[in-house]
This record gives C-alpha cells, structure tokens and sequence, in this order.
C-alpha cells in the first residue's frame, strides 16, 4: 500500500517538475546568450523567477526542483570556471548560498499563498453548495424531501459515496442497496445500532468492510437524531488520509447541521412524522371500527327481515312499519359504513381494479337492481343504443361508482320524477349519462361537488349523507381511466353526472363463428 | 315443499346471526341444526345427515372455505357461503371449491331463502334426474336438448345451446365465467370473456322478453351468470321482497 501511494505522490507532482526543468532551461538559454551577447556576469538573481512561479503554480517540490536546477546551472555556465560545477570564488558561494536561502523562504510563502487561495476557493463552493442546499430544503416537500437533499448536499461536498438512514428501521430494512450504492451488511448493522441511539457515535465510527473499504457512520447531528445517520464510504485503506477526511466530515456535517437548524427543519421532519402516523391511525381506526360496526348490523338487519315477514306480526300494520324503519335504517347505517371503508381503501392504499371484458348494459342493470330500494317510486329510463361496444373495465367499482350517481339522484329529486340512462360510444369512448329532474346545481355548487365530504349547502339541513360518495364514485372511475363531469342548467332545474371510459374497440378480437362444434 | 322438513346446517360464530337465521328458517319450515366453530360444523354434517349448509367465511379455527373444501370432499350436499362484501375474486374461489352460492352479509332473510329454496331444489333434480328446467316463459328440456319460449321452440346455435345448458344445470346458482368458459370453449379460453359476453349477448336476444333489462340470464358482475330461478314468485334478490307478505309454503 504504502509504495502506491508513494507512486501517486510522484505521479501527482511530475508534471509541474517538468514544467519546472523546462522553464529553468528557457531562462538558462536566454542568460547564456545575454551573458555572450551583453556582457552580463552574474545571472544567478534571476533564478528566483522561476522558483516563485514554480512555488506559486505547481508547488513547494517543483520550487525546490526550480532552485537546486538554478544553482547547479548557475554554477555550470557562468561562474569560474565555467562548464564544470565547482565555484572557485568564496564571494560567489555566498552568492549563492543567499540565493537558496531565498529561493526556500519565496518558495515557502509561495507555496502558503497558494494553499490559502485554494482553501478560499473551496470554502466558497462550499459555501455555494450549503446555499444550494438551503434553497432545496426551502423546497422540500415532505421527510423523504429533506433527506434526499442531505444525502446529495453531503456526497456533493465530500465528494464521496454517502448514505443517508433516517432511521434504525430504515437500516435493517433496507436490502443493502441504496440510492444505486451496495451497503455491506455489517455496515448496515453498525447504521442500526448507531441510529438506535444503542451506539454513541457523537465522532463517527469506523468500518472496514471485507472488501476492505472503509465507511465512516455518525449521526448526521448529535443533538438531533431527527436528521437520520449517515455512511460514508472513504474508499479503500485511506488509513493517514481518513483523519483529514474526518475532519472534513465533521466541518460539512457542522455546516449542513446549522442550516438545517436555522431552518426549523427537525421540528418539520418529525411534526410531517406525526402528521402521517395520525393519518394511519385514523385509517386503521376507521378500517376496524366500520368491520366492528357491520358485524352487529348484519344481525339487526337480518333479524328485521325475520321480524317483518314473521306471521306474528302479518296483521299488524304499525308494528310493521316500526320494523321496516328498522330495517331501512340499518340499510343506510350499512351504506355509510361502506362509503367510509371505500374512503378508507381509496385514501389508504388505492383502488386496484380487476380489469376484464365488460358488458356496459350489465353494468347498469346491477347498479339499478342495488338501488331499486333507494331509488323508491322513482322512475329509471334505459335509452341504450342496440350495438353497444364491450368496455375494458372494473365492472364492480364502475357498478359501485353508479350506484353512488343513482344514490345522489334519488337524494335530490322528488319522488315520482324520472331518472334517465343514456349511453352511446365515439371516438374510442364511451359516455354513461345519469338525468335526474332533481335540484340541480348552482354555479358555484357544480365545482365543489367532487370535494371529499362535499355537501350542498342548500340541502345540508334537509338530507342526510356523508358527502363522500360522488368523491368515491370519481376515485372509482378515474381508478378505470375514466373520468366524470356533471352538469345542470341550473337550481331546480336538475342534474346530468356523465361517466366517460375507455373502450379500446380495436382490441376486440374477432370471434371464430360458433357454427361448428 | 316436501314430506319432511329440511334442515339446514348454520355456521357462524355470531350467536345473535345463529339465532335470526334459525328463527328465519323455522318460521319457513326448515329445522336447524347450529355450529359455532368450524371443528364443529364438520363433526355435525357427518355425524347427522342435513339437507343444506350455511357457512360464514369468518370463523375462530378456520376459515370458511376450508369448511367448504372439507364437506365437498365427501358429500354433495349445497352449500351457501356468507361473506362480507369481499372481493369479486374470492367470490369465485369459494364456487370452484364448491359452494352452490353466496349470500353478501349483510343480508335479508328472504334473500338468503331463495338461494336456500333454488339450491335444495337443484340438489332434488339432480337426484331425482328431472330433465326440465323452466326459468319463466322459458323450458329448457335437457333429454330432449330443445329450448322453448312461450311454449314456441327456439334454435339456437351448438355453442349458444351448450352455454344454456350449462347454466340451466346449475339453474338459480352462480357459474363462474372461467367454468362456463371452460365447458363453452374449452380450458385454452378460460380468460377469454369477451367470448363470453358476446355470446351472452346473442343468446340474450333470443331468450329475453327484454333483452336490455335482462331477467332469465342474469349477471352477477365479477363473478359469472346465474339462470334466475327464483322461489315460485317471479322476484329475485334484494330484500325488499322481504316486505311482501310472508309466504308460508311449508
């Protein structure tokens, strides 16, 4: 290892040593022919030309090169005797003994100057690279947001491969890969452990992987475990480099800590935490507690269907009654219950239709037949064209999403009107309309009624409802790729809710006669 | 209906679902026998003879259709699923593993008799090996392969017969789309359904009073198609027809 890098060392310095022994030659050249030309003597003053510019652009080895070549040069050509590199004059040996003193301090100050100038050079990208940063975390949307952009802000600086785990359960989930870089497992096991909190890690800890690369994990901010764990891989058998590189880490960690801090990012990381478990909690709390309630009502309404055709109570026409409310009731407490747990599943975890050949006239039927109770004594027109084409379709969730038009229809018109279905087919579309001759919509009801928990004003005291079911219907169709509108000329005046699906008539193939058996 | 009662198995842990059920049954003539666990529906449909089988699919020691899968293995006897509304796929998982029907929870009980009433009445036809099948205006004389409607003999094309036919063995139950397809067209075709529907559709025409609104080759979407014969009355379905006068024909 160690001749490597010495062999990298010299790589790295040859070409300014080069450029250096050029540059001593062309000065050489130009003295010797000043020195026969002109007259001039002593040349060896100019040799520090070279040295500063040697010690400035390609420095302190390239400067010494540029000093020890100007003595020896010096010596050879122009000081007695010439073309051998003894001197003979003691004054010209202290000439030249100034001369080196010289050429090391210039090369010396030289060498800091240029250090300096690329520590300000760097520390301005950094600092250009922190306001990148920052700005991207103004941005940030959501945890994951934050996070990406400290992984990218901290592989950007250190110019190295960084990991970034927001949390102990990320690391042992995760299958070894991420953002496209291989995580050794035990790498992987020490983010766990450091991340728990299990580990203090407040200075980085160092692992050496079999493959023999070295990853550093710390917490990206001791005071804030918020802000996950990072793993940085330092590359193989850095052993004297990975201090400086620590350091370094440490320095970007401290930036990128105060930016974050400044902007209030912990308290957004984990209030965004929150707000999600709450949001799953509700989920889940609705999902049980809709099962829970069905359970009960299926005995209630089942025994209300026992109790109204019970030969006890066939003459019995209040008590009748009584037991139809009974079952009526149950009959929409089971509906809500339904919409909640189709909000639930749409909001949760998405509609996942089960796409097959579908007859659109079936469709509607059964949405009908589900409805015949609700619909009551009013009146569904049909008006379906003869050679309707087959949809590809969710025939259920588009059922389900009609059931909930016929609902709202039946809601919002008197009893007695007319309710009409109409469908037909163009351009590779198909458009189910449902007319009502209800209470229509007002110009600033018709955007609003797709809204979750989207109620009428107008209506709000008169009807019940949970305002979820157009809201249920739409997630249904789009779920279909399909979408709905609704129309209405007006209060009073009723509704048209139009359902546009995809028909992909083209891929119908075509059926080999059924003559022969 | 017949010289004896017939009984009916109930399973489901709910004793308040046991109890409306048995009084729904007895007050239609049934008898019936109850199991809470699944253990315990299979120990009592061998140990006594039952005529039909209620199954919940939610039961404390197994699942519903491990019952079902258990009782077929041996006996014949219909069985009648109760599900809560679930999905359409496992609808058809508990016909192929030989449910006759479902019923979706929650529901009415006389809804729950008339797939009780169809599907005994099947299970009777089949033993006694009764060749006619009238769903409506509609005969269906297997023996002779004729179809008539309003008395008038239809023809109809081999495929569409044979789809008939089908259906009219399992008349008033649900056959799945991949069984028809299967018996129809052969197992090559089981996910073709637009095969299926379009045939659906002629056959439709020639057997529907009204083919649009269909009322003898009903759709149960998702699932399959049933040839609607109901209990005696020409209704089928949901439970409003539970609001009709009770009928005793016991």
């Amino acid at each position: 290892m160690p001749n490597a890098m010495k062999f990298d060392l010299i790589r790295k310095e040859l070409p300014g040593v080069f450029l250096t022994l050029g540059l001593v030659g062309v000065l050489t050249a130009v003295l010797f022919a000043l020195v026969w030309g002109i007259g001039l003597s002593h040349g060896s003053a100019v040799y520090l030309i070279p040295v500063v510019i040697a010690a400035t652009r390609w420095g302190i080895v390239s400067a010494v090169v540029a000093a020890i070549c100007g003595v020896l040069a010096s010596a050879f050509f122009f000081y007695p005797p010439l073309y051998s590199f003894r001197i003979t004059d003691p004054q010209e040996v202290l000439n030249l003994m100034l001369f080196i003193f010289v050429a090391v301090v210039v090369s010396q100050l030289a060498t800091r100057l240029k250090r300096e100038l690329e520590m300000a050079r760097q520390r301005e990208i950094d600092l250009r690279d922190l306001y990148a940063f920052s700005r991207r975390l103004a941005v940030a949307f959501d945890v994951s947001d934050i996070h990406a952009a400290i992984e990218d802000h901290l592989t950007t600086v250190m110019q190295r491969k960084v990991v970034l785990f927001a949390s102990a359960r990320e690391a042992t989930k995760s299958s070894g890969r991420r953002a496209g870089i291989a995580v050794p497992e035990h790498v992987l096991a020490e983010v766990a452990e450091v991340a728990s909190g299990r580990r203090d890690a407040a200075g980085g800890v160092t692992v050496t992987s079999q493959g023999g690369e070295a990853w550093l994990i710390r917490a990206v901010s001791p005071k804030s475990p918020e802000f996950g764990v990072i793993a940085v891989n330092l590359g193989r058998g850095l052993k004297e480099g990975s201090d400086e590189l620590r350091i370094r880490v440490d320095a970007v960690l401290a930036d990128a800590t105060a930016t974050l801090e400044r902007l209030g990012v912990a308290h957004a990381i984990s209030e965004a935490r929150m707000r999600s478990q709450t949001d799953q909690l509700r989920e889940a709390l609705i999902g049980s507690v809709s099962h829970e309630l069905r359970t009960p009502l299926a005995s209630i309404l089942g025994a209300a269907t026992v109790l109204s055709a019970a030969p006890a109570l066939a003459g019995e026409k209040k008590l009748q009654a009584l037991v139809h409310d009974v079952r009526d009731e149950a009959e929409r407490l089971n509906n809500d219950i339904q919409n909640l747990l189709d909000a639930t599943r749409i909001s949760s975890d998405g509609v996942k239709p089960h796409i097959e050949w579908a007859e659109p006239a079936d469709i509607i039927n059964s949405a009908i037949e589900r409805c015949q109770h609700r619909l009551g004594d009013r009146r569904v027109v049909l008006n379906l064209p003869g050679e309707l084409p087959l949809i590809r379709v969710d025939p259920v969730l588009v059922q389900q999403a009609l059931v909930q038009i016929f609902d709202n229809a039946a809601k919002y018109s008197p009893s007695g009107s007319q309710i009409s279905v109409a469908a037909r087919a163009r351009d590779g579309r198909m458009t189910l309309s449902i007319s009502d001759q209800g209470t229509g919509l007002t110009a600033t009801e018709q955007p609003k009624i797709w809204d979750r928990f989207a109620r009428g004003e107008r209506h709000a005291a008169t009807t019940s409802g949970s305002g979820l079911g157009l809201w249920i219907a739409n997630a249904f169709i789009a779920a279909n790729g399909g979408k709905m509108n609704a129309d209405s000329d007006g209060p009073g005046l009723g509704t048209t809710v139009a359902i546009e699906l995809p028909v992909m008539q083209a891929a119908v193939p075509q059926l080999e006669s059924d003559a022969d058996e | 209906m017949s010289e004896h009662s017939p009984i009916v198995l109930v399973v489901d842990d709910e004793i308040q679902i046991r109890r409306f059920l048995r009084t729904g049954f007895e007050l239609n003539g049934f008898a019936v026998h109850e199991a809470g666990t699944g253990a315990e529906a299979i120990r009592s449909a061998t140990l006594r003879p039952v005529d039909l089988v209620i199954v919940d699919l939610g039961l404390p020691d197994m699942d519903g259709s491990e019952v079902v899968e258990h009782i077929r293995s041996w006996s014949s006897v219909p069985i009648i699923v109760l599900s809560v509304r679930s999905t359409e796929a496992q609808k058809v998982h508990l016909l192929e593993l030989g449910a006759d029907d479902y019923v979706v929870k929650p529901f009415g009980m006389a809804e729950l008799l008339a797939r009780v009433r169809v599907a005994l009445r099947r299970q009777m036809r089949a033993m006694s090996g009764e060749p006619i099948v009238k769903v409506g205006p509609l005969i269906i004389d297997l023996a002779a392969r004729a179809v008539l409607l309003n008395d008038k003999r239809l023809t109809l094309t081999p495929k569409e017969y044979r789809l008939l036919q089908v259906l009219a063995q399992h008349a008033g139950n649900v056959v799945t789309h991949q069984h028809l397809l299967k018996e129809v067209w052969g197992s090559i075709h089981m996910h073709d359904t637009h095969y299926l529907r379009i045939f659906v559709r002629k056959l439709r025409q020639k057997i529907e009073p009204r083919p649009d609104s269909p009322r003898i080759l009903v759709t149960e979407l998702g699932v399959g198609y049933r040839l609607a014969q109901t209990d005696n009355e020409g209704e089928n379905g949901a439970w409003d027809t539970a609001a009709a006068p009770a009928k005793t024909d016991s």
